[in-house]
């Protein structure tokens, strides 16, 4: 068997998981070794699109419609398909809008009224999934070094692999931290997907929830402790939907009004 | 004879950006940086968030430069919020600031910049020629992302950088660490900036340029301040940011333009080094006056031996900034009030970055964010035009790589503003 064949993408998003590829500078040559580095634009001029691969790494949300043209290309000529960072495995920040108004009006607010969109029709910013068969997922706003490289070493070995599902609390917990949550600050631990190291509550910061909701999680629960701890509907709302999308946010404002209904009714 | 040349997407920048040359009659007649970008819209995002939130947000605008975004968008929140940072917090900052810009800048200058002066079409496949060089270029990179993954807490979207301080400050053996390293790598800058010396720099695009970039009130070389200095002689408080950028919306890119009086103008390293040129010293100064000569002002080639230069800048300065930073005195402070507004002027690696942010009862209700490559868009294309003109008679294939690499050598960071060259000869 020949090296396998390797393509790297970005759609729109801020390019940060292909620079975490990128920031392997000890293991850069080796990747470029092991792998047959057939397309990563960011890195290299010489590329091949007319091969087909056996991996794909796409980063980025699909926002607008050359976005979904070049998805639906490198889906078609590639066995595996592995969505990389936050925008490609949720949406991105970009995908929060929580649904209040169209897509085109806050367009409007930013880039005024008179001027029409022309370039490439733009697209509600939506994950890979939303439109294709996603062979692997690695989460991360941005995606870290160790579990890419891990990735990528079973991908080489023909392996698929999944992403653990535990919470960044695990991780926390590993290294003993003080919980920041009973201490009442917001954060998002017990609901975010691991893989960062607990970095931020390690560092005595709340985590915002940027490796995006575990598959099993508990929200329910941690809206209600947050309410406890003295946290109003709305601001628990618009925290859980800045990296965990508009579906959940509404489901979650729906459950504190029906729950805040039949406490007021007590 | 008519042409088209389309250069889509321009490889080894952040982002998607493609130029559109068109030809008509053997005449240049129209020349558009594209950028495919979707649109993110951050301004909208953050409405309603609550200023540490902004902060989170605005930082993922950009993956290389996301301790800029996340400076600027502090600096406009703490004047919002009337907090006046400790000064340990002031030189912390100052330290992630300068990791920021030796992690871009090696990337740039190494990695995605110099392979075309040298024929190669990735770094990678330069290694055998320039063992030394690309090997330091990772080098200095990788330490760069070692002072923003001690400092700012990750190499990429750190969230220690918070409004009023730091969620954690780094120990004197982490600091002493950094010192340490940042002393052993100035050879290897050092040999990096030589190597500019066998690079031979097209004269074809030249015209005089506006720079325009940060001007630091206590006459230091700097990356922040609260005051924009334009080299036709004027300065303008950070709040009156709009008489500079005076932001507009053209048809072909969803990145937004930029003028000065009507005019383009040029912002990034090469715009700080001419502005304050007066102002650096040491090593930095020596190698600068050595390398420099008339042509800087006309070329925006430079940018990138104008990258490496401020490199060896922030490692000269960085063990005294250790030293002073374990000295100072540190303390979280909270706001004064949950009402007001405020413009953050930052240096991004490749230019100036804005962030104004307006803040009512704690909650965002509006913000306003002028990006560096938006500023570069208009002198980036008039620089294209000017160079396809004088390539005219070379063959569509010959033309896109000279094209290509002026858009690279304005580092130009598409993912948060703008891929790259199409020549259309029709």
């Amino acid at each position: 068997m020949g090296k396998p064949k390797v393509g790297i993408y970005g759609l729109t998003g801020c390019a940060g998981d292909q620079l975490n590829i990128i920031n392997c500078e000890d293991e850069l040559l080796k990747i470029f070794d092991i792998f047959e580095i057939e397309s990563f634009v960011m890195a290299s001029r010489a590329k091949n699109e007319n091969v087909e691969l056996d991996v794909a790494f796409v980063e980025g949300s699909v926002s607008t419609e050359k976005d979904l043209e070049h998805l639906m290309e490198i889906r078609k000529k590639s066995k595996i398909l592995v969505a990389i960072g936050h925008c490609a495995v949720f949406g991105g920040v970009q995908s929060m809008f929580m649904g209040k108004e169209p897509w085109i009006e806050r367009y409007k607010k930013v880039y005024g009224k008179e001027n029409a969109v022309t370039l490439t029709p733009p697209l509600e910013p939506k994950p890979l999934a939303a439109y294709v068969k996603v062979d692997a997922v690695l989460p991360g706003c941005p995606i870290e070094k160790e579990p890419f490289l891990k990735l990528a070493g079973k991908l080489a070995h023909g392996i698929v692999p999944k992403v653990p599902d535990f919470p960044v609390c695990a991780e926390c917990k590993w290294k003993e931290n003080e919980c920041l949550l009973l201490k009442g600050q917001l954060c998002l631990g017990p609901l975010t997907n691991s893989g960062c190291g607990a970095i931020c509550p390690s560092m005595n910061i709340p985590c915002i929830g940027c490796w995006g909701p575990i598959a099993k999680e508990n929200w329910e629960s941690e809206a209600l402790l947050l309410l406890e701890k003295g946290y109003k509907p709305d601001e628990i709302v618009k925290r859980f939907a800045i990296f965990g999308g508009t579906e959940r946010a509404e489901l979650l404002k729906n459950f504190l009004e029906s729950h805040q209904k039949q406490e007021s009714g007590k | 004879m008519n042409r088209e040349i389309f250069i889509e997407p321009v490889a080894r920048v952040e982002g998607h950006g493609g130029i559109e040359v068109i030809i008509e009659n053997d005449r240049v007649k129209e020349v558009k940086v594209d950028i495919f970008e979707g649109p993110r819209l951050f301004e909208q995002l953050v409405i309603g968030k609550k200023p540490e939130e902004s902060v989170s947000i605005t930082s993922r605008i950009c993956a290389i430069c996301f301790a800029s975004h996340r400076l600027a968008d502090i600096y406009a929140l703490e004047k919002a919020l009337g907090i006046k940072p400790s000064p340990k917090t002031k030189l912390l900052r100052k330290l992630v600031h300068y990791g920021e810009m030796i992690e871009s800048h090696s990337l740039h200058y190494y990695l995605l910049a110099l392979p075309d002066y040298f024929g190669y079409p990735d770094a990678i496949s330069m290694i055998n020629r320039f063992p030394d060089e690309v090997m330091g270029g990772l080098e200095l990179k990788k330490f760069g992302n070692f002072v923003m993954e001690t400092a700012a807490g990750r190499r990429i979207h750190g969230e220690n950088m918070r409004i009023g301080g730091f969620g954690r400050i780094p120990t004197d053996e982490e600091l002493d660490t950094l010192k340490m390293k940042a002393l052993q790598l100035i050879p290897t800058i050092e040999r990096g900036i030589q190597l500019w010396d066998q690079v031979e720099v097209p004269d074809y695009l030249e015209e005089e340029t506006i720079f325009v970039s940060v001007w630091p009130e206590d006459g230091s070389y700097g990356f922040e301040a609260d005051t924009i200095y334009v080299s036709t002689g004027e300065t303008y408080p950070a709040d009156e940011y709009k008489k500079v950028s005076n932001e507009r919306v053209v048809q072909h890119s969803f990145a937004k333009r930029c003028r000065y009086k009507g005019k383009p103008y040029t912002v990034g390293a090469l715009a700080r080094i001419l502005n304050m040129a007066d102002r650096l010293d040491g090593l930095a100064a020596d190698y600068f006056k050595k390398l420099y000569n008339e042509r800087w002002h006309r070329n925006p080639h430079y940018n990138n031996i104008a990258q490496a230069i401020e490199i060896l800048f922030c490692l000269e300065k960085m063990p005294d900034l250790i030293d002073a930073i374990k000295e100072a005195k540190y303390e979280f402070v909270e706001p004064t009030r949950l009402t007001g507004s405020g413009t953050g002027l930052v240096e991004a690696p490749r230019g100036l970055l804005i962030h104004h942010s307006e803040v009512k009862d704690g909650l965002v209700s509006y913000a306003d964010y002028v990006i560096p490559t938006t500023q570069n868009l208009d002198d980036m294309e008039k620089y294209i035009r000017n160079a396809a003109e004088s390539l005219l008679k070379q063959k569509v294939s010959e033309m896109e790589l000279p094209l290509e690499m002026i858009m690279r050598a304005y580092d130009p960071c598409i993912s948060c503003s703008v891929h790259l060259v199409k020549v259309i000869r029709k």
